[in-house]
C-alpha cells in the first residue's frame, strides 16, 4: 500500500500513520481526519500554530493608528499601523493577565490600554505604563520585555498581510513561491485592489476542511448550485466549468482558471468592465496578461485556508452579469464548528457606477445570504454530521477525478498545470501538504 | 414624553390604524411562517429597498457599529429570485425547508404624512432537519405607503443585533 517511511510519523492512538489514512496519490482521504478531536489537536499545534495566515489587507488600515481585530490561524491578532506608518500584528492579549487589549473590530488609537489593570501600549506594541508601578520593586517590572507578543514572523504580498507563529517557517516570499505570479494576476492587474466594506462573518457546524475542500472544486457547481440553472442564471450545462485548467503551484497553494467552451467568449477578462481590461498590458507581463485575457473564473486556496473566488454572476434574474473577487477564510473553533470571513475586494480603479453594481451582485449571490453560497453551508454541515461516527470514520472519501490525467504542455506560468477545471488534483495536492505540514511520510520529528 | 424620541407624529396601541399595522404585521410574520412567499412579496412596493447591513462592534462613541456594507442588499428583482429559487427543487440550504417562527414585539407606529415608520424588535427562530434551534434578532425598521384600507412595505432595514452571524446562513427571509 504505502511505502513505510523511514523516519518516525505521526500515529494517533489506536496506531495508525497519518499517511496510511490519507493516501492522497490514490485519491482517498479518511473520513476521520475532518472531525476527530485527535487530528484537531495535532492541527492546532502543527497547522495553525505554524503556518502562514491572512489577516488583512492594506486598505482595511490606511491611516496611522488604524487596527482591525482579526485571527492569525486560530489566535487573536491586532493588525495595526503605527505612527510611523509600519504595520505590526500582535496576539490580542496583554502581557498582564493576557486580557484582549483591542476589543472593537477596527479602531484610530495612538494607544491601546488595557482596561484589566491599565498596563497601556503604543501603537508600535511598546508597554508605556503598567499599574502602580510604584509598587514594583528593582527589577520587576522590566518595560522593554514586556511589549505585546508579535507574530513570530510578518508579511505582506499584493497589499494582503499575513503572519505566522513560527520563527521558523520559511519567510513568506519563500513560502508564497510560484503562487505570486497568479496573486499578480488577481490581486496586481490594474495596479492593485482594495477591500471594500467590512469582512462578512458567520458560523457554521463545519469541519473546517470541508469547507476548504469546496473552494477549488468547480464540478460541485452544477449539483450544488442547480437552482440557479433552473433560474437560467449558470448555464444548463453540467460541463460549463469545464474548459480550463488546474494548477499546483507548489507548497499545497492551488489555482484554476476557467474559461468559456469554445466559441464562448463571454468569460474572458476576468470579467472585468473594459476600462479595467485595458490596464492589464500595464501591470502583468504577457504570459500573465494572456492569461487574464482569456478566462473568466479563477479560483486560489493560498495554503491552507485563504482563498481568492474571481467570478461573474448576475445579481438577480433580471440583473446583468458582472465580475466579483470574492476573499474568504475559514478558522475552526472546534473540530466541528468553523468560522467564515469573506470579503469583497475591488480594482482600486474601479470607478463609484461599477462598484455598487459589483457590490450588488456579489452581496445577492455570496456571502452568508447569498444564493450561491449558502447552499454549500448546507453541504458542508451535512458531510461534517454524517462523518462523526465511529463507523463512519473508518471509511475514506473519493478524491480520484484526473487522478491519470496528463499535464498540460503548454500552460505559460510556471507549476504543474492539468488541462480540464474538473478534476480533484488539487484538492489531492491541498492533502499532500497537509501531510507534510502534519509530521506524516517521516516527518514526525518536525513538531 | 419629551424624552421619547419621534421621527413622525406616534400612533397610540389604542387606536385603529396601530391596530391595523399590528394585524399587518402580524399576517406578514404567518405567511413567511408557512411558506406563502408569492404573497409575501405582493407585500412589498415595487421600488421595494431592502437591506440587512453589516454590524461591527465599535465603541459608542463611534456609532451603533451599522455599516454601508450589507448582509443583503435587495430590491424587488433580487427578492422575487430569493423566492423563486425556494420554489425550485434544488435550493439544498432549504430543501427540506426549514421551520421558522417570525415574533415582533415592541411595535412603534410614526405617521409622516401619508407614510408610517414602522420600528419593532423581531426573533427569528429557525430549526431544520433535526437540528437544534437558530436564532436571529435585532430591530427591524419598515415604512408603510397606503394601499386601499391595507398598507405595502417601500423600505426595510433589517438591523442584526450579530456581528458575527451564528446561524449558519441567511437563506431565511426576514
Amino acid at each position: 500500500m504505502t511505502a513505510t517511511p523511514t523516519a518516525p510519523s505521526t500515529r494517533l492512538r489506536n496506531g495508525e500513520a497519518l499517511e496510511e489514512i490519507v493516501r492522497p496519490h490514490e485519491g482517498l482521504i479518511s473520513r476521520r481526519i475532518f472531525t476527530d478531536p485527535e487530528v484537531f489537536e495535532l492541527e492546532l499545534e502543527r497547522i495553525f500554530g505554524k503556518g502562514w495566515f491572512f489577516m488583512g489587507h492594506d486598505s482595511e488600515i490606511p491611516e496611522p493608528g488604524d487596527l482591525i481585530t482579526r485571527s492569525c490561524g486560530m489566535d487573536p491578532v491586532v493588525l495595526i499601523r503605527d505612527d510611523e506608518g509600519e504595520v505590526h500584528a500582535f496576539l490580542n492579549s496583554c502581557r498582564h493577565r493576557g486580557m484582549r487589549v483591542a476589543r472593537v473590530d477596527r479602531d484610530n488609537v495612538s494607544f491601546l490600554k488595557c482596561p484589566y489593570h491599565g498596563w497601556s501600549y503604543k501603537n508600535n506594541g511598546q508597554l508605556l505604563n503598567a499599574a502602580c508601578e510604584n509598587h514594583y520593586g528593582e527589577g520587576e517590572l522590566v518595560k522593554e520585555e514586556l511589549g505585546l507578543i508579535p507574530v513570530a514572523q510578518l508579511g505582506s504580498y499584493q497589499g494582503l498581510w499575513f503572519g505566522t507563529w513560527d520563527e521558523h517557517a520559511p519567510p513568506l516570499d519563500e513560502w508564497l513561491g510560484d503562487m505570486r505570479w497568479y496573486m499578480d494576476i488577481i490581486f496586481g492587474r490594474t495596479g492593485g485592489i482594495e477591500i471594500m466594506g467590512p469582512p462578512q462573518i458567520w458560523e457554521v457546524d463545519t469541519a473546517w476542511k470541508f469547507a476548504t475542500d469546496n473552494f477549488t472544486d468547480n464540478f460541485h457547481v452544477f449539483s450544488s448550485h442547480h437552482s440557479l440553472v433552473e433560474l437560467g442564471m449558470l448555464p444548463n450545462n453540467p460541463d460549463f466549468a469545464a474548459y480550463g485548467h488546474m494548477i499546483v503551484p507548489g507548497n499545497g497553494h492551488i489555482l484554476h482558471f476557467v474559461q468559456g467552451e469554445p466559441g464562448n467568449d463571454h468569460y474572458r477578462s476576468l470579467g472585468l468592465s473594459p476600462d479595467l481590461r485595458e490596464k492589464f498590458g500595464e501591470f502583468l507581463t504577457p504570459e500573465q496578461k494572456g492569461i487574464a485575457d482569456d478566462h473568466g473564473y479563477s479560483a486560489g486556496t493560498m495554503w491552507p485556508n485563504f482563498h481568492w473566488l474571481q467570478l461573474i454572476s448576475a445579481g438577480d434574474m433580471e440583473a446583468e452579469e458582472e465580475a466579483f473577487l470574492n476573499l474568504r477564510m475559514e478558522t475552526p473553533i472546534s473540530p466541528t464548528r468553523t468560522r467564515m470571513w469573506s470579503w469583497l475586494a475591488v480594482d482600486k480603479d474601479a470607478t463609484p457606477e461599477y462598484r455598487k453594481r459589483v457590490y450588488e451582485t456579489y452581496v445577492r449571490t455570496f456571502g452568508p445570504s447569498g444564493i450561491f453560497d449558502q447552499d454549500d453551508m448546507e453541504n458542508w454541515e451535512d458531510c461534517t454530521r454524517a462523518n462523526i461516527g465511529p463507523a463512519a470514520r473508518r471509511y475514506t472519501l473519493h478524491h480520484k477525478m484526473g487522478l491519470n490525467r496528463a499535464t498540460a504542455t503548454d500552460w505559460p506560468g510556471p507549476g504543474i498545470a492539468y488541462p480540464d477545471s474538473y478534476g480533484e488534483m488539487t484538492q489531492r495536492s491541498w492533502y499532500e501538504q497537509w501531510l507534510t505540514a502534519m509530521g506524516a511520510n517521516g516527518n514526525g520529528a518536525r513538531s | 414624553m419629551s424624552q421619547l424620541e419621534t421621527a413622525g407624529t406616534p400612533v397610540l396601541p389604542h387606536t385603529e390604524l396601530y391596530g391595523r399595522v399590528l394585524d399587518f404585521l402580524h399576517r406578514e410574520a404567518e405567511m413567511l411562517d408557512t411558506y406563502k412567499f408569492d404573497a409575501w412579496l405582493s407585500l412589498f412596493t415595487d421600488d421595494i429597498d431592502y437591506q440587512m447591513p453589516v454590524r461591527t462592534t465599535r465603541f459608542l462613541t463611534e456609532g451603533d457599529g451599522f455599516e454601508e456594507f450589507g448582509l443583503m442588499s435587495e430590491n424587488r428583482a433580487s427578492l422575487t429570485t430569493r423566492v423563486r429559487r425556494l420554489e425550485t427543487e434544488f435550493a439544498w440550504a432549504e430543501v427540506p425547508p426549514s421551520r421558522t417562527r417570525h415574533f415582533v414585539s415592541n411595535v412603534i407606529v410614526e405617521q409622516e404624512g401619508e407614510e408610517l415608520e414602522v420600528r419593532m424588535s423581531f426573533i427569528v427562530t429557525r430549526t431544520r432537519q433535526d437540528l437544534d434551534y437558530q436564532m436571529y434578532t435585532g430591530q427591524r425598521v419598515d415604512r408603510f405607503v397606503p394601499d386601499g384600507d391595507s398598507f405595502k412595505i417601500s423600505r426595510r432595514r433589517i438591523l442584526a443585533d450579530q456581528t458575527v452571524i451564528t446561524a449558519t446562513n441567511l437563506s431565511v427571509l426576514f
